[in-house]
C-alpha cells in the first residue's frame, strides 16, 4: 500500500515536471507573446508621438503625429491612420495603412495642398519612417514569421533571443539580437549585426508605464552606430479600447479627420 | 531694382521668422505643447520661399527670365463650434511682370451633418482621379503656368470657389461638387509662356489683341467611389466647359465650349506594386466627341527606388494622340534628397516634356528644389512641342513655420 502510494506520488512528480518542461516557453513563443503586447494591445488604441531625429552631426529635427489603430484579429490585420502635426512641410499630412500578415500592406498618403489622395505601392519595410531612424517595421512591427529565432540565454528578468530572416536578401541586417522582458514580456532592447559581426544598428526602451492594464513603451531609442545619430521617440495620450468603429479607416478620415477621436487629453 | 527685391525679401523673412517663434519647442523639447485641448491657441503656419529660373535659350517672344520671386504663404486652421476653418493665402512679387499678386488659395468651413455626410463650403483645392499628371476625370482647375515656369507642384491645382457634398454609405460613397461660376485653367495664354495659336497657325507671344471669352455659368462634378477589399472602384461625371479655350465664337474669338464627361476608374495592388486604370468621354455638344484612357503601373524596383509607368490615348473620330509617361524617383537612405524624371513623350505627334526634379531637406524649416521643364518637338503644333522655346531651369528656397 505504501509503495503503491510513493509508486503514484512519484509518477504524479514525474508527469508534474513533465508538465513543467513542456510549458517552458520556446524562443517563437516567447517573440509571438512579445510581439501582441508591443503591437496588438488591447482591440484599438489612440497615442500621441513626437520623435527627435539627431543626425550625426547633432542637428535636431522633430516629427509629431496621432496614431489611431485597431485590430482585426490579435497577431493578424490592423487598420491604422497616423495624422501628422509637425513640422510645418508635412502638417495635416496622414497616412494611412491597411497592415496586411501574409502580403504587402496597403497605403495611402493623403496631401492636403493638392487635396490628392496617394496610394503607395508596397516597398522596401525597412526604410526610414518620416525621415526618421526608425524603420517603418519599427514601427508597424515585423511580422514574426518572417525570421526563426532561437534562444541564446535566460536569465531571472529576461530572454536573449537571435533572429535570423529566412529569406536574407530582403534585409539589410546578418542577425539580430532581441532581449524580452520577463515582467511584461516586451522587447527591451535590440540590436542589429552586419555580415562581419559588427552591431550597426540598436533599439532600446528607455521607459515603459502600464495604460489600463497594458503595459506600454513609452520612450524609445534607436542609435546609428556605425555613422552616429539617432531618435527618440515618445508617446503620450495613450489609450486602449476606445471603441473606435471600423468608419474611421477611410478616405473620408483623410480628407476630414475624425477630431473627436484625436482630442488629446489625459 | 535689386535693392528693392532682397528688401521685400528680407521683409517677408522677417515675419516668417517671428511667426515661427511662437511655433519655439522651448526648452525641454518633450513637454512642450502637444497640442492639447489646454494649449491650442491660433496657430498660423507657412512658408517664405524665392525663386529664381531662367529660358535656357533667348526666345523671340520673352525675356529670358522664367521666374524670380519672393513669396509668402500663411495659413491657419481652427476647429470652433465643430466646423473646421481653414485659410491659406499667398503674396508675392512676381519679377516676370514686376507686379505685386495676391491669391486666397483657401477659405472653408468644413462640417459633418447626418453623421455621414461631410460638407466643405468656400474656396479649396479639389482632386481626384487615378492618373500621376494625367487628367481624365479631374475638371478641377489647373495652374499649368505656374507648373511650367517650376513653382511648388502645390501650385498645379488652382483653388475653386466651391461647394462639396460627400456623402458615406455602406455600399458606395457620393462626391458631389458645385461651383457656382466656372473656373478655368489657367493655361498657357502668351503672355508668359509662347504657345501656337491655331487661328493663326503660329506661335505666339503675349497678344493683348486676343481675348478669351468666358463662360458664366456654374460647373457640377460627381464622384461615386467606392473601397472594396482594397480595389478602389469610381464612377465620374462632369458638366460644364473645356478648361482651356478650344473653341471660338462667331467672331472667331477664343472661348470655352460645353463639355459633358462621364467616366469611371479602378485602382488597386497588382503583383508586388499598384495598377490603375481610368476612362472618360468627352462630349464636346459642339464638336466631335472624344474618348481618352489610361493605364498606368508603379512599383518599387529597388529600395528607395520608384518607377511608374502611363500609357494614355485621346482619341476621336478624326485624330488620335498617345501619351507615355514614366516617372521615377530615388530618395536617400534620411528621406531628405528626392531626385525625379518625370517624362512625357507622344509618340503619334513626336513630342514630350522631360520634368527633372530635386527636393532636398536641410532641416524642419529650410528646404531647396530645383529642376528643368524640358519640351521637345518635331512640329511646332503640337501639344507639348508649341513651349519649346519656354524650357526653363528654377531654383527655390523655401523656410517653413
Amino acid at each position: 500500500m505504501k509503495t503503491l502510494l510513493l509508486t503514484a506520488l512519484s509518477a504524479a512528480v514525474l508527469f508534474i515536471s513533465g508538465q513543467a518542461i513542456g510549458t517552458e516557453k520556446s524562443a517563437r513563443e516567447i517573440v509571438e507573446q512579445a510581439e501582441l503586447n508591443a503591437y496588438y494591445s488591447g482591440d484599438d488604441g489612440r497615442s500621441a508621438a513626437r520623435m527627435i531625429i539627431t543626425d550625426s552631426q547633432g542637428r535636431e529635427q522633430m516629427r509629431q503625429f496621432t496614431i489611431l489603430r485597431k485590430d482585426q484579429e490579435d497577431g493578424g490585420v490592423q487598420d491604422m491612420m497616423v495624422f501628422f502635426s509637425r513640422p510645418a512641410d508635412v502638417r495635416d499630412t496622414v497616412f494611412r495603412v491597411v497592415k496586411q500578415v501574409n502580403d504587402d500592406d496597403d497605403r495611402w498618403l493623403y496631401l492636403p495642398d493638392l487635396d490628392l489622395v496617394k496610394r503607395i505601392s508596397a516597398g522596401d519595410k525597412r526604410t526610414s519612417f518620416v525621415g526618421s531612424h526608425f524603420f517603418y517595421e519599427d514601427v508597424s512591427g515585423r511580422n514574426t514569421e518572417l525570421d526563426s529565432y532561437e534562444l541564446v540565454s535566460e536569465n531571472k528578468d529576461s530572454y536573449v533571443l537571435k533572429g535570423t530572416a529566412k529569406d536574407p536578401g530582403n534585409v539589410e541586417f546578418s542577425y539580430y539580437e532581441v532581449v524580452i522582458d520577463k515582467e511584461h514580456m516586451l522587447p527591451v532592447e535590440s540590436t542589429f549585426y552586419n555580415d562581419s559581426g559588427e552591431a550597426y544598428r540598436k533599439m532600446e526602451v528607455l521607459k515603459i508605464e502600464t495604460v489600463q492594464g497594458y503595459p506600454t513603451v513609452t520612450h524609445s531609442r534607436i542609435s546609428d552606430l556605425t555613422n552616429g545619430g539617432q531618435t527618440e521617440m515618445q508617446f503620450r495620450f495613450m489609450t486602449y479600447n476606445i471603441g473606435l468603429p471600423d468608419s474611421i479607416f477611410s478616405e473620408r478620415s483623410l480628407r476630414n479627420p475624425p477630431a473627436e477621436w484625436l482630442q488629446l487629453r489625459d | 531694382m535689386p535693392y528693392r527685391k532682397i528688401l521685400t525679401f528680407t521683409v517677408l523673412f522677417t515675419l516668417a521668422q517671428a511667426a515661427s517663434a511662437q511655433d519655439s519647442w522651448g526648452d525641454d523639447e518633450w513637454e512642450s505643447d502637444w497640442g492639447t485641448e489646454q494649449d491650442q491657441g491660433i496657430d498660423v503656419y507657412g512658408y517664405v520661399e524665392a525663386a529664381i529660373g531662367g529660358r535656357l535659350e533667348p526666345s523671340p517672344y520673352h525675356k529670358r527670365l522664367s521666374i524670380a520671386e519672393p513669396r509668402l504663404q500663411l495659413g491657419f486652421d481652427e476647429r470652433w463650434q465643430d466646423i473646421t476653418w481653414t485659410a491659406k493665402a499667398d503674396g508675392w512679387y512676381d519679377g516676370f511682370d514686376e507686379t505685386w499678386h495676391g491669391q486666397i488659395r483657401e477659405l472653408n468651413a468644413q462640417f459633418t451633418v447626418f453623421d455621414n455626410t461631410d460638407i466643405k463650403v468656400g474656396r479649396q483645392v479639389l482632386t481626384w482621379g487615378t492618373g500621376d499628371y494625367l487628367f481624365l476625370n479631374d475638371l478641377f482647375p489647373k495652374d499649368w503656368q505656374s507648373f511650367f515656369v517650376g513653382r511648388d507642384q502645390e501650385y498645379l491645382k488652382a483653388p475653386s470657389d466651391a461647394l462639396r457634398v460627400t456623402s458615406y454609405f455602406d455600399w458606395f460613397n457620393v462626391d458631389f461638387v458645385w461651383t457656382p461660376e466656372f473656373d478655368h485653367d489657367n493655361y498657357v495664354r502668351g503672355e508668359r509662356i509662347s504657345y501656337f495659336n491655331p487661328l493663326t497657325g503660329q506661335l505666339t507671344g503675349n497678344d493683348p489683341s486676343i481675348q478669351f471669352i468666358e463662360p458664366t455659368r456654374d460647373e457640377l462634378a460627381m464622384r461615386l467611389f467606392r473601397n472594396y477589399d482594397g480595389v478602389e472602384y469610381a464612377v465620374y461625371g462632369y458638366d460644364g466647359f473645356t478648361k482651356s479655350p478650344e473653341a471660338v465664337t462667331e467672331n472667331f474669338q477664343p472661348t470655352f465650349g460645353r463639355l459633358t464627361v462621364v467616366g469611371a476608374s479602378v485602382r488597386m495592388t497588382f503583383g508586388p506594386g499598384l495598377v490603375n486604370t481610368e476612362v472618360a468621354n468627352y462630349n464636346r455638344h459642339d464638336a466631335a466627341d472624344h474618348w481618352r484612357a489610361l493605364v498606368g503601373y508603379e512599383q518599387e524596383l529597388w529600395t528607395r527606388f520608384t518607377g511608374g509607368f502611363q500609357a494614355y490615348i485621346e482619341k476621336g473620330d478624326t485624330q488620335t494622340r498617345t501619351v507615355f509617361t514614366t516617372r521615377l524617383t530615388w530618395r536617400d537612405e534620411r528621406d531628405d534628397l528626392n531626385l525625379s524624371l518625370f517624362a512625357f513623350v507622344s509618340p503619334n505627334q513626336n513630342d514630350g516634356y522631360l520634368r527633372p526634379t530635386f527636393d532636398y531637406r536641410i532641416d524642419d524649416n529650410w528646404s531647396f528644389s530645383g529642376g528643368f521643364n524640358l519640351f521637345f518637338r518635331e512640329r511646332p503644333n503640337t501639344f507639348f512641342g508649341q513651349f519649346t522655346e519656354n524650357n526653363n531651369a528654377y531654383l527655390r528656397v523655401r523656410y517653413a513655420f
